[in-house]
């Protein structure tokens, strides 16, 4: 038995967080209200000022297991996750073996059950490893639970073969996520193309890059009656794009939006630093500003971390030979407090929305919600502390941030899962 | 004014540019003494670090050097198999043992050079990173460029050719910007950058190029290697509309501009063979100038002392990645 007194209250419904009482008996949400009477035995957490709020869920993560336990497993994966106040995640399909078969997807699954504490789901590849060529085993995969297909980072080039898997696939309820990339544009470095990049003096990689396949995977899903969903949106076109056809509303699409686009530019790069070499890469403050508006307006149906952990001795290379990618779960939470909430550029509305419910609706499972009857699945969080992310706070197995060592508002105290407390600050 | 490296042009001063070309023009008038070497760099060790091949810009450095007094050591470089940042770490691991006191840098990844200025104690000078400067070069082509003008401010270049590859055209046009003389581009669509600097103008015609009354025209070497696409059709194609034809020899001469170009030349692409012998050809004077140039900056750069006492950046590297397994 758990009672937080004085908790305020968040819901996607609302922009006004409401100060109450929180019971929670047997991982179940029993009773919410001003001055709860304390049950004997219960444990009372003062939770004055600070936001409850449903967990968040991320539905882009990589875990890298199994193939590069080296930069990440389920485990550090998950914790981290748990550090930054999520209950559930997804994985990208991009390790080795690809996910691409049932048995694969049966290994992890299985992995995912015995090494972590949250929920681990997965995608499945839409071709075998990967390559473009031939399908995937597209319903072995969704006899074990796989509802998102992806090639990941490997855009499917060839759109007869993704078209064919889109019809394929909709046919068992499974729905597509794309990584938008023409890889002929893109060419093999992570840095928009612009002014940055030729001061640096490397080749870019052009927005339209991203665009082109972005309007051609949604007109493929339109042909094929399938839902596609665009991941991790980098450009201001890119947005546009997908907020004319869902005006149009006569093909399923969703989008996502990651924090450091929100967050960064590719001034950021400065002096090459590994840190900020992404992909999609970190674009303009015209393309951050844009993707702001998108997500305020719903463009964007859910904010994922497309969470991509490298090891320090890969990242200390040279920006041209450093791998591609950021980590984002220690630290989504408190960097959307921070710069967007605490600021009043969105509320606790949108986080909620955003970045709990939306993604759990993408997937078909249940959105928790901080109301009686309810599984307690929720994120206890302090706006007026701090974070600093020191190596040691972060549970990610690699720290390729530049969060790392910086600190910043808000704080993520207590979260719940059920009859779980999962993490307690 | 003491630095440790010399890694770009973007970065320096103005006053610092004027003492390097100074300083280039003393060292320059001992060269036609019977004893060339000064005991400047005596019991310091400059180390070659070269990752693309360049006999000219090596043997440059390496004459500069050895007229300073300074021991130079080559580090064999495979040039088919190190080309990865990650056997970089691992050579800069060994150059720390080797205790040199400066190193002199080539390498096609852009940025490289500041990796190893950041990771050791030695004096870096950037001899060419990818696309990104040249930092000698552009000091090179303004000394030469004083010579004949000693007051370059108004003065008008105009670079030819591959603009968005060269890293000749970055660090000289930042450098000449900084003295006072204004730079234009000339070259393909495909190859002169529509987001480069907004100072620069853009041409992508000859004529109208011309139109613009450049003082000297500098031809940039049509770099093949660096293309993974086709920038334009052919170099006889490049010749006829951006290159340097009879026909338009014979004008630059009427007009009596000058001619520049870091080498070495695609004779019949970027010029005609009767460029080599017009008479306001600077370009040898440009490969001359680069070791007075050279001897500057390596007088000028300040080793960072003894190198500190630490693990290695590797083990160091492992030792963080490891102490935060669960
Ligand atoms: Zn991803």
């Amino acid at each position: 038995m758990l009672l937080l007194q004085n908790a305020r209250i968040a819901s996607e419904n609302s922009p006004v967080l409401v100060e109450s009482d929180v019971l929670i008996v047997e991982g179940k949400i029993q009773d919410i209200g001003k001055s709860l009477t304390i049950p004997e035995g219960a444990r009372v957490i003062d939770a004055r000022g600070r936001v409850l709020m449903p967990a968040m869920f991320d539905a882009h993560v990589h875990f890298r297991a199994p193939g590069f336990e080296n930069k990440e497993t389920i485990t550090t994966g998950s914790e981290a996750a748990i550090n930054g106040g999520i209950t559930g995640v997804v994985m990208m399909p991009n390790t080795r073996p690809a996910l691409d078969s049932a048995t694969s997807v049966a290994t992890v699954l299985d992995n995912a059950k015995r090494k972590a504490r949250i929920p681990v789901y997965t995608s499945g590849c839409v071709t075998k490893d990967r390559q473009g060529k031939e399908l995937a085993e597209i319903e072995g995969m969704r006899t074990l639970g796989v509802k998102m297909l992806t090639d990941d980072g490997d855009t499917t080039s060839d759109p007869a073969v993704l078209l064919r898997a889109m019809q394929y696939a909709t046919e068992f309820g499974m729905f597509f996520a794309s990584h938008c990339e023409v890889p002929e544009l893109a060419g093999p470095r992570a840095l928009n193309e612009g002014v940055m990049s030729y001061r640096l003096g490397i080749k870019g990689s052009p927005a339209c890059a991203e665009e082109i396949i972005i309007d051609r995977d949604i007109r493929l899903a339109r042909a094929a009656g399938a839902h596609v969903h665009i991941q991790h949106v980098s450009s201001k076109l890119g947005m546009e794009t997908i907020r004319w056809w869902k005006s149009r509303g006569d093909v399923k699409v969703t989008a996502e939006v990651a924090p450091h686009h929100l967050l960064f530019t590719d001034e950021h790069i400065g002096d090459y630093d590994t840190n900020y070499k992404m992909n999609p890469p970190l674009r303009t403050q015209a393309d951050c500003d844009a993707l702001l508006e998108g997500l305020i307006e719903g463009v964007f149906d859910l904010i994922a971390t497309d969470h991509a952990p490298h090891t320090p001795f890969e990242k200390a290379q040279d920006f041209i030979s450093a791998p591609n990618g950021i980590t984002g779960l220690d630290t989504a939470l408190v960097s959307l407090y921070h710069f967007f909430v605490e600021p009043g550029k969105f509320g606790w509305d949108l986080v909620v929305k955003r970045y709990s419910a939306e993604p759990r609706r993408l997937m078909g499972l249940p959105v928790p919600t901080i109301e009686v009857g309810q599984q307690a699945e929720c994120v206890l969080f302090d706006t007026d502390a701090e974070t600093t992310f020191t190596r040691e706070f972060m549970k990610s197995k690699s720290q390729n941030t530049p969060f790392i060592d910086q600190t910043l508002k808000g704080r993520v105290d207590l979260v719940i899962l059920g009859t779980e407390i999962l993490l307690e600050r | 004014m003491a630095r440790k490296d010399l890694l770009d042009i973007a970065s320096l001063h103005r006053e610092e540019i004027e003492f390097l070309l100074d300083q280039s023009t003393s060292f320059k008038k001992l060269f036609t003494r019977s004893v060339k070497k000064i005991p400047a760099l005596e019991g310091k060790s400059v180390l070659m670090l070269f990752y693309e091949a360049s006999t000219r810009t090596h043997s440059s450095f390496e004459v500069a050097a050895k007229r300073l007094s300074a021991e130079v050591t080559n580090f064999d470089v495979d040039h088919s198999s190190i080309t990865k940042g990650e056997s970089v770490r691992e050579t800069i691991e060994t150059l720390q043992a080797m205790r040199t006191d400066y190193i002199v840098v080539r390498h096609g990844h852009s940025g490289l050079p500041g990796m190893i200025a950041r990771q050791t104690t030695a004096s870096v000078i950037n001899a060419g990173d990818g696309a990104h400067e040249h930092p000698t070069q552009a000091l090179l082509d303004a000394f030469t460029i004083k010579e004949k003008f000693p007051d370059p401010r108004g003065k008008k270049v105009l670079i030819i050719g591959d603009i968005l590859h060269s890293r000749v055209a970055r660090s000289t046009s930042t450098l000449l910007q900084k003295l006072g003389v204004e730079v234009a581009y000339l070259g393909p669509g495909s190859l002169v950058p529509k987001y480069g600097p907004t100072t620069i103008p853009r041409f992508t015609d000859y004529q109208a190029a011309m139109a613009w009354k450049p003082d000297i025209v500098y031809l940039l070497r049509v770099q093949m290697e660096r293309q993974d696409v086709q920038f334009f059709p052919n170099v006889r194609e490049y010749h006829r509309v951006y290159g340097i034809t009879n026909a338009r020899l014979a004008e630059i001469r009427d007009r009596g501009l000058y001619i520049m170009h870091p080498g070495p030349v695609n004779r019949g692409v970027e010029l005609c063979d009767a460029v080599m012998d017009y008479e306001r050809s600077l370009i040898t004077n440009q490969v001359e100038n680069g070791i007075s140039i050279r001897m500057a900056v390596l007088d000028w750069l300040t080793p960072g002392g003894e190198f500190p006492k630490q693990e290695s950046y590797i083990a160091r590297q492992q030792a963080s990645s490891t102490a935060i397994l669960p």
